[in-house]
């Protein structure tokens, strides 16, 4: 068996988790690795530049050997899910339940466990060197590293066995005995049968409570062996998640590798921001020029500060991305955003 | 500026919908207004903005005339049951709610029920001049929003169909206000429209205004004149500008926002956000 090597890009909403994930698929195919990237709601663009029709089923990225590319898709993977752990009669009754749906599409922890099941997936299958995976942004990122847990509280909960009244669900029996009255109780309040349809559907789900649990510890030891990469930008409302973050990953026993910091100002320009501007003869485009390197200027210093109090607070190493005007679209511009990266090296991302 | 008691303010995650959010009860309580900050389901960006170092169910005032609660859904729960279906005294509420929890978690439309039921008790009750909603982000808006409507579909009668209506009416009303909160880029733009564009389709939810955020200003000097400035920071820091701002361009005017705030440069804290932002609203009126 190969020894695949797995990235989990985590991290909160709207900091470029997606393409710093692809960017480094990309440039570790480039160097002659199989890898494969998972993305989680790619701008239409860079989905398209990655393949087209992009679902769970790894793509071969056209024109760029050694790089495969997926897109999560929720729905399919729990679908896939059910198949596989459920016996047919059950799958058959859960996959046209409207309850089963709304579980799929909403419950942040269901597309957690899709991810996480994925790479678990891609990891076993074999085929690829490195599989890189983006994570849905929910919880600040953390509802990913609970979701194979939270998965069995939601399954195989305390309230479902009050309901169910059993360990193993003997049926419909042992419920109508134990909680008939309640059902009566609550649904002459609701005004419809709506909670003993819930627990028939729970009860069709609790039938893969054992599967899923061994099936979570398994890929409870993928999370544990991939190295894990923060992504966050200097902004005042991603560095208060990241802390947050560190702080619950630490609760789960998993040490970040290392933090990116995206949308990063060189920090020459904050030095530079302090000395006049030179070499321009028009007065007032000299002053509009120093004025905006005055603020750009500020902000470097600003995102030099934060960089540094985040690495030397936790001892981590951190790697800059800079601030490009548009995010990459192509996967060439995605290696030139790796290539202007400073210190991916020390995060294990050895390119 | 809006004139009525609700606001919900939604947006993709990380484009500062809860900045905003904070921002427009920051002005609305220096204007006088008694108002109240709600967290729907994540309070922790909302409390960061307002400096709240607690936040709880019941509201807490954090200045004047303005306080901050969260949705806690269990106590939400309650509150529904008690309050507002009038489960009577005698009947158990705690198995009851029990019972309901597996609901909420599972059933479409009830946990959605529950937490967007809180502001709206909340305006009724007359306490407050305005409520402002830190609400889901815009994947899951219309599914909160919706939530009266659906259950109406997936209850036939009794007491939760009424209750349904009567909150899917204070959320049809004039004086109930949506704002969607975007950043002038591809992805965020592209799913405001999106989604601004269902919510107009439903008659039962408010119809969206639309906020830009961060949007950058003119850098005031030419293309051609940045190209020429000698190589260095003031010239790539010229050129990063120009560049954001031009890049920025194509999406504000795809997303025609009523409402442009700036970026800020140079701010430590997200309370320091909130308060700029604030009086950015209060000089553009």
């Amino acid at each position: 068996m190969k020894r695949v090597r797995s990235f989990i890009v985590s991290g909160a909403g709207g900091v470029g988790k997606t393409t710093i994930s692809a960017g480094i698929a990309a440039a570790l195919a480039a160097a002659d690795t199989e890898a494969l990237v998972l993305t989680v709601d790619p701008a239409r663009r860079l989905a398209d530049a990655l393949g087209v029709d992009l679902g769970n089923e790894p793509v071969p990225v056209p024109g760029r050997p050694n790089l495969w590319a997926a897109m999560l898709d929720v729905t399919t993977s729990w679908e896939a899910i059910v198949h596989h752990y459920a016996a047919p009669d059950v799958a058959d009754r859960l996959l046209v339940n409207p309850f089963f749906r709304a579980i799929a599409d909403r419950f942040p922890a269901a597309q957690a466990f899709a991810a996480a099941e994925q790479m678990a997936e891609y990891i076993e299958s074999d085929h690829w060197d490195v599989v890189v995976i983006d994570t849905p942004p929910s919880g600040g990122g953390i509802d990913f590293f609970l979701a194979p847990g939270r998965m069995g509280d939601l399954i195989g909960g305390r309230l479902l066995m009050w309901l169910t009244g059993a360990r193993l669900p003997g049926r419909r029996l042992l419920y109508r005995i134990t909680a008939r009255p309640m059902f009566k109780l609550t649904d002459a309040v609701l005004g419809g049968p709506l909670l003993e349809d819930v627990a028939e559907f729970l009860l069709d789900l609790r039938t893969m409570y054992d599967a899923l649990s061994v099936r979570s510890k398994t890929i409870r030891r993928h999370l544990s062996r991939a190295t894990t990469i923060i992504v966050t930008t200097a902004d005042p409302t991603p560095m208060r998640e990241t802390r947050r973050f560190f702080q619950e990953l630490q609760d789960v026993d998993v040490s970040p590798t290392g933090v990116i910091f995206n949308r990063s100002l060189p920090p020459s320009w904050a030095r530079a921001a302090r000395r006049p501007v030179t070499g321009v003869s028009d007065p007032e485009v000299r002053a509009r020029v120093r004025d905006n390197l005055k603020r750009w200027g500020g902000e470097a210093r600003r995102q030099e500060d934060a960089r540094e109090e985040l690495a030397s607070h936790h001892a981590v190493p951190v790697a800059t991305i800079p601030w490009l005007p548009d995010a990459p679209t192509t996967v060439d511009e995605l290696l030139a955003m790796l290539e202007a990266a400073d210190g991916l090296g020390h995060l294990g991302v050895g390119i | 500026m809006f004139q009525g008691n609700l606001i919900f303010v939604s947006g993709k995650g990380g484009v500062g919908k809860s900045a905003v959010t904070a921002a427009l009860a920051i002005l609305a309580a220096r204007d006088g207004k008694r108002v109240l900050a709600l967290g729907l389901t994540d309070t922790a960006g909302l409390a960061g903005h307002l400096r709240a170092e607690r936040v709880g169910y019941e509201p807490t005032e954090v200045r004047r005339g303005l306080s901050i609660a969260s949705v806690d859904r269990a106590r939400a729960l309650d509150e529904y049951l008690k309050l507002q279906l009038r489960v009577p005294q005698a009947v158990p509420t705690k198995p009851l709610s029990n019972a309901l929890n597996v609901l909420v978690d599972t059933a479409p439309g009830i946990r959605e029920i529950v937490s967007i039921g809180k502001p709206i008790y909340e305006v009724w009750r007359g306490t407050w001049d305005l409520v402002v909603v830190d609400a889901p982000p815009t994947g899951q808006i219309e599914s909160y929003l919706g939530a009266p409507v659906t259950i109406r579909e997936l209850v036939p009668a009794g007491i939760v169909q009424d209750q349904a209506r009567s909150l899917a009416d204070t959320l049809q009303s004039p004086a109930t206000g949506l704002i969607l909160v975007s950043t002038p880029s591809e992805l965020s733009v592209l799913e405001t429209i999106e989604t601004a564009d269902r919510l107009r389709m439903r008659a039962d939810v408010p119809n969206p205004a639309l906020i830009a955020n961060r949007v950058f200003d003119e850098l005031g000097i030419s293309g051609e004149v940045v190209e020429e400035l000698p190589d260095g920071p003031a010239r790539d820091a010229a050129l990063l500008h120009e560049h954001l701002y031009q890049a920025q361009e194509h999406w504000l005017r795809e997303l025609g926002a009523s409402v442009e705030l700036p970026f800020l440069f140079g701010l430590l804290t997200p309370g320091e956000v909130a308060a700029r932002l604030a009086r950015v609203l209060e000089e553009t009126g």
